[in-house]
């Protein structure tokens, strides 16, 4: 355990200690659902869910992470739903553990959209 | 007093200790305590969870310890309510008399366990079950009328059902659940 | 460990855990480890979140919704629905008053007015990791005080924050910390007094359990201000849990150096010892507190010397409590500007409260100072349960008082708060409703002051035990007159007196309460009545002990149960000849105070009456005492109304045969001129009335006081006694402009014109202004009459309409409009005709002294309800002069007749009155009640003693088990005949019962009138709850 010996030191456990209690604010840059109907169950969703956490690894900490029902586009799923700081958002369908990993280094981590795997409507 | 006479011991562990062995208990308490400031009454309280009630025999082997009249600590255990000089039953029933509790309806869960039990407030049970007491408020009020047995607190307790509360312990299976502190 | 996506905080403060919400979590675990989830959800044990009466709670992120009254079962449904489909659980999420789910902690009432800063970390972190307290800024005011202030600046600031002791006395804490650093010494000590004993309050345990650390870091803040380095914090031994946390929390704090040498290299150590009390209250006084400490009995000490100059161990010592110490992190963090900005001038911040007793949204609440106590009751507490009335609410324990439904109005704020004899104290807010008694509660302050006082000085040790000996000889009917003045008296001596804070206080719940209820006290001493339905001794049932007549409810009810009708309706008769009639119209206060309504529903006593009354036959005369001395002597009872024909039958029990005046040209008063048949048929009426001439009683019709003849007369015909009855007949004025408009009639007219000459003109838009009992009978009457359009308007909202719900109800069903929050302005008119009524909007405002929202002018604009006539019923008063005619009788504030309340003398010795003519208008029951006591006190005038033997309660011989359980049968509903089949005429409304259905409803009853035989160990009443 590491001793406090000023403000400083104060400082640095509550930047550490902020990350793990911030999803209790509900205020982050980013914002990803994970559409959770049955369909969505039936189409990988749970699987889904899995793989984006496990990609995000720390990065956790700069996304809120919630679940929706069905969106209506059922043979769309397994999808996810992801709005950004500007308030922009993105609708990626059918996932696959692949295709979250890649769109968690592009979108997530580098601000780059992943056109192929939105859907087109 | 011979030496093998055994006491029940109260940390509910069913064991039957004898009374050499909980004295030695208090003197490493006493050993700890001697040069604190103020150590009489956190000493008094570690006895009585040590003997479950505080005797005569151990009271004197603290007076001894601190270096104080044996009618001083009599004079403090006699006027805290917490402690106790004659043996308690297995299980503490507290039946909260605070003013929630009260206006809720507490002077019937008293009146029904007194019945229920058959003693009267300050008694214990002939089979040393259960001690009843009262007390002032256990910070339920939100939740009155409320009991405690040990360290459970029980609320909105009705008389009628006072049955299903008291069941448990007196088959021995009240579950405790657990309090997770992290060493 | 970082891919946690979602949180799940469950509330484990004490009440919380109470209900099982250490099940809950241990259930939640295992469910999401069941599913695969426990990587990455997180189940935190929180602490007090505040609303303990719907838990165990719980609240889930990052959505933040709140979840109530959780059981372990539920734990599935949650894992699989909302965190793994994020679809909200709705069954379980907190729910409007409109029945509306709502699921953000936001949007609930009971925090929406809330102001958390004590609070603040409750029920929203962990209060086992310290980490989580520093990531909520946590010790960060610890650092800047350590290494940017001074200790007179920390000083300067808390005084600029205007923080006061939150234990109770308000004394500002800026300064205390000064007078203990300007003291001399080397060694000081900063002390915590966590020994809540005052019975209600449970602040200083939630945040002991819930945010440790916040203590902590006060704590070690005041030490460097005061150059104090060792702290103790008191902490009662009813808390483990709270003892158990902070001891984690400390040990936390040293491992991080945030405790013990050199902290934040500032050169400052500093480190704190727990100790646990005994199980005594005084132990709460400071001084006592440090005897305690110091391995004493716990007795207070004389101060001064005050602590800050000789405390503990003779030491200059600073005591503050746990929601004190808890307030300063925060103001030295956002400063004491930003803290002095919530609250009133004198009283800063804010104030957390325990909320409990009677109200609907127990727990802990946190509001600025200042705000009214009528809206922490009602916004942030829901309310009292059950739709009883509040009555008072008991602010400060043992040494504060009650403040009663007047002063709801009152800001909560240390000053307000002392000048109505309550006090801030440690903010323990008990609600208490009608079923309260005032002289009990005394009792039980008193009870608790005795037990627990140190017996160290005898105004305390004895003054309290002689002040209790007094209230519980009152409690017990066994109080004398004067026992008041000599509470009061030797309150004040003890106030005077006492060596110390509790000794000083310990009369202040008896003198609040003599102060806002004396009326109780009166009830006990004169007429061996608790109106509460409380005191054993006095209540032999509560149905009984409510109803005003004293009818024996068990009694006759049992006896329905037996199928022995005529000695059910004798029983029934011996305290209330008109059992036909209280089967219709009665607003059965019985019913609400039955015990069986705390389990499922009241028994429906009215309906048990109805149907035992339709079973006679031929009318049974009641016992009657012949007695020809007293048949001799004359006495007239003015007014055949329920009052004056209860006094002629009492009277007639007892061999008199008093004379009935009666103005009208049927005898019945309001029971015939404003009740309409098809609420009280009139047959039934006619029946009972027969019953009371067929013992003697002479009803002479068409007579009017003040006209045909005058008291004065009577005197000279010989009478020696006069009973007024004449009930209060006229209609008040509404006080608009326009009244006198042809089309505006009062609602006692119209009733009278159509139910005593058979016809009266309707209008055909018909506006009822008024929401009592006869405006609602003057709307339906005009509905049977043919009105198109029937609309009642009332100025405050449905709640407080004075009339019975069930009426108000039916009436809804006959077409009639209820209009809420709306008040009559002026008549509008044309060529003399009223064409409608200019009304406005109100919204409701301040409590006012009945301790009701006062309606206030809206915003919006003011609107016309067309309307060809208007019928004011809104009240109704009395024309006094013309039937004193020129005797000298008192009249009381509200106008009417002044009598007294136990013998229904007026202030001239031969003059009784009772019923509406003496109290204003009441119920029909009250009147009964009002005859019978007047025909006891005019007979004991007459005589020199008490003939009444039927008061003597007795024991029913019907068969009761009293270890079998209750009968487990619904409430039995009224039938009705339908809404068509009634709007065009007057047939009564509600249908009778079968005798199975009737012998069921009776069978509920719990028979509270019970004892147990001689010898047999007393039966337990069973509980309220």
């Amino acid at each position: 355990m590491t001793r406090i010996n000023s403000p400083k030191d104060l400082k640095a456990v509550q930047e550490k200690a902020k990350k793990d209690i911030d999803l209790r604010s509900g205020q982050k840059d980013m914002r990803i659902t994970v559409h959770m109907g049955t369909c969505g169950i039936a189409a990988g969703a749970r699987d889904v869910l899995a793989a984006l956490l496990t990609e995000l690894g720390p990065a956790t900490d700069k996304v809120t992470i919630t679940q929706t029902g069905c969106a209506g586009l059922c043979d769309q799923e397994p999808m996810l739903t992801l709005t950004d700081k500007a308030g922009g958002s993105f609708r990626y369908g059918r996932l696959d553990k692949n295709k979250v990993g890649q769109i968690v280094r592009e979108h997530v981590l580098r601000g780059q959209p992943v056109l192929e795997y939105m859907i087109k409507c | 007093m011979s030496e093998d006479r055994k006491v029940g011991c109260t940390c509910s562990c069913g064991e039957e200790v004898s009374e050499q062995e909980l004295l030695a208990r208090l003197d490493g308490v006493l050993a700890e305590y001697r040069d604190k400031p103020g150590a009489l009454i956190p000493v008094l309280q570690m006895a009585q969870g040590i003997f479950g009630y505080l005797p005569e025999v151990a009271l004197k082997r603290i007076a001894l310890g601190l270096n104080k009249s044996y009618s001083e600590v009599a004079g403090v255990v006699s006027f805290y309510s917490f402690f106790s000089t004659v043996p308690r039953g297995k299980h503490l029933v507290r039946v909260c008399l605070g003013t929630a509790c009260y206006v809720r309806g507490g002077k019937r869960v008293l009146d029904t366990l007194k019945q229920k039990l058959g003693i009267d407030v300050g008694e214990t049970t002939p089979d040393r079950q259960f001690t009843l007491e009262v007390a002032r408020c256990f910070g339920a009020c939100g939740l009155a009328p409320a009991i405690m047995i040990d360290d459970d607190v029980h609320h909105r307790v009705k008389p009628n059902k006072i049955e299903l509360v008291l069941g448990p312990y007196r088959n021995g299976e009240a579950a405790k659940a657990e309090r997770k502190v992290p060493a | 460990m970082n891919n946690v996506r979602s949180h799940v905080l469950v509330c484990t403060g004490g009440g919380c855990i109470a209900s099982g919400a250490l099940e809950v979590s241990a259930a939640l675990r295992e469910q999401l480890e069941k599913h695969g989830l426990q990587h990455e959800i997180k189940v935190i044990e929180s602490g007090c979140l505040g609303p303990c009466a719907v838990g165990p709670v719980a609240s889930v992120y990052p959505d933040g919704t709140f979840y109530q009254g959780l059981r372990a079962d539920d734990a599935e449904e949650i894992v699989k629905e909302h965190l793994l489909k994020g679809r909200v659980v709705e069954r379980l999420v907190h729910k409007t008053p409109a029945g509306q789910p709502v699921s953000g902690l936001h949007e609930i009432g009971f925090f929406q007015k809330q102001v958390k800063i004590v609070l603040r970390n409750c029920g929203v972190i962990d209060p086992l990791r310290i980490e989580e307290y520093i990531a909520r800024d946590g010790y960060q005011a610890l650092g800047k005080v350590l290494t940017e202030m001074t200790p007179e600046q920390v000083i300067a600031e808390m005084k600029k924050s205007g923080l006061r002791g939150r234990g109770g006395a308000g004394f500002p804490t800026g300064l205390k910390w000064e007078f203990t650093r300007k003291s001399k010494g080397d060694v000081k000590y900063i002390l915590c007094n966590g020994d809540e004993g005052d019975p209600g309050a449970f602040m200083d345990r939630s945040v002991l359990e819930g945010d440790p650390h916040s203590v902590i870091e006060g704590m070690a803040i005041a030490a460097y201000a005061i150059g104090a380095h060792q702290g103790f914090a008191y902490i009662r031994a009813e808390y483990p849990l709270a003892v158990e946390r902070f001891q984690h929390a400390l040990k936390q704090a040293r491992d991080f150096g945030l405790l013990g040498k050199n902290i934040m290299n500032s050169g400052f150590d500093f480190d704190i010892e727990v100790r646990m009390g005994s199980g005594a209250f005084v132990c709460g006084e400071e001084t006592a507190l440090m005897t305690s400490i110091e391995g004493n009995r716990g007795e207070p000490r004389p101060r001064p010397p005050f602590p800050a100059v000789k405390g503990l161990w003779d030491k200059p010592s600073c005591l503050n409590n746990v929601e004190t110490f808890a307030s300063v992190p925060v103001i030295m963090h956002k400063g004491a500007d930003w803290y002095g900005s919530y609250g009133t001038e004198k009283s800063k911040g804010t104030k957390v409260f325990a909320l409990a007793g009677a109200v609907n949204n127990t727990g802990l609440v946190e509001v600025p100072i200042g705000m009214p106590l009528g809206e922490i009751i009602y916004d942030i507490g829901g309310g009292i349960p059950g739709g009883k009335k509040f009555k008072a609410a008991q602010m400060g324990g043992p040494s504060g008082g009650c403040i009663p439904k007047e002063h709801l109005n009152v800001p909560v704020d240390y000053e307000s708060l002392t000048e109505l004899g309550a006090i801030m104290g440690s903010g323990g807010m008990i609600v208490m409703d009608e079923d309260t008694c005032m002289v009990d509660v005394a009792r039980f302050f008193l009870d608790f002051c005795q037990d627990e006082s140190c017996g160290k000085c005898p105004p305390c040790r004895v003054g309290t035990k002689r002040m209790l000996e007094i209230v519980s000889r009152i409690c017990e009917g066994l109080g004398e007159e004067g026992d008041v003045e000599k509470l009061i008296e030797l309150g004040k001596t003890i106030k005077d007196t006492a060596l110390c804070g509790l000794g000083q206080t310990a009369p202040n719940p008896v003198l609040s309460t003599i102060r806002y209820f004396r009326d109780e006290y009166d009830a006990h001493i004169r007429e061996k009545r608790c109106p509460a339905g409380v005191c054993p001794s006095l209540v032999r049932a509560p149905c009984q002990s409510a109803c005003p007549a004293g009818v024996d409810v068990p009694g006759f009810v049992s006896l329905v149960g037996e199928k022995r009708y005529a000695e059910a309706l004798a029983l029934h008769r011996n305290r209330n000849p008109f059992a036909s009639v209280c089967a219709r119209v009665c607003f059965h206060a019985c019913e609400d105070k039955c015990r069986r309504g705390s389990l499922d529903e009241a028994v429906a006593i009215r309906g048990v009456k109805r149907f035992m009354a339709e079973q006679e036959v031929t009318v049974q005369l009641p016992t009657v005492q012949d007695n020809e001395e007293n048949a001799r002597r004359k006495i007239a009872i003015i007014g055949a109304g329920p009052a004056g024909l209860s006094c002629a039958y009492f009277l007639a029990r007892l061999g008199y045969r008093p004379k009935v005046f009666e103005a009208e040209s049927q005898p019945g008063g309001m029971l015939v001129q404003a009740i309409p048949a098809y609420r009280l048929p009139r047959q039934e009426l006619a029946r009972e009335i027969r019953m009371i001439e067929r013992l003697g009683v002479d009803i002479e019709l068409n007579m009017r006081l003040g006209r045909d003849f005058t008291l004065e007369s009577l005197r000279k015909d010989g009478y020696e006694a006069v009973f007024l009855a004449v009930g209060a007949p006229q209609g008040s004025n509404l006080g608009i402009p326009g009244e006198e408009t042809d089309g505006v009639v009062d609602a006692l007219r119209f009733l009278r014109e159509y139910n005593v000459r058979g016809t009266a003109q309707v209008g055909k838009n018909v506006v009822v202004i008024g929401g009592g009992n006869s405006a609602i009978d003057a709307a339906r009457t005009a509905v049977r009459l043919g009105a198109e359009s029937v609309t009642v308007l009332y100025r405050r909202t449905r709640a407080e309409m004075p009339a019975f719900a069930e009426e108000i109800d039916e009436a809804e069903h006959e077409g009639v409009r209820i209009a809420t929050l709306v008040a009559p302005l002026e008549v509008v008119q044309k060529n003399g005709k009223v064409t409608g009524l200019k009304c406005r909007h109100m919204v409701l405002g301040e409590f006012d002294r009945s301790g009701r929202r006062r309606p206030v002018d809206g915003k919006d604009e003011d609107f016309v309800v067309p309307a060809d006539m208007i019928i004011a019923g809104i009240g109704q008063k009395l024309d006094t002069a013309e039937i004193f005619n020129g005797q000298a009788l008192k009249v009381n504030r509200s106008g009417f007749i002044a009598a007294d309340r136990i013998t229904g003398q007026t202030s001239v010795p031969w003059i009784y009155a009772g019923g509406d003519a003496a109290v204003g208008p009441w119920s029909v029951v009250g009147a009964i009640a009002d005859g019978e006591k007047a025909a006891v006190a005019i007979d004991k005038m007459l005589t020199g003693a008490e003939h009444a033997f039927w008061r003597e309660n007795q024991q029913p011989d019907t068969e009761f088990d009293p270890d079998a359980d209750p009968v487990q049968y619904p409430r039995a509903k009224q039938a009705m005949i339908p809404v068509s089949k009634r709007k065009n005429n007057f047939q009564e409304v509600e249908l009778s019962w079968s005798e199975a259905v009737a012998r069921r409803e009776a069978k509920r009853c719990l028979r509270c009138d019970y004892r147990a035989p001689a010898g047999s160990e007393g039966k337990v009443p069973p509980c309220k709850q």
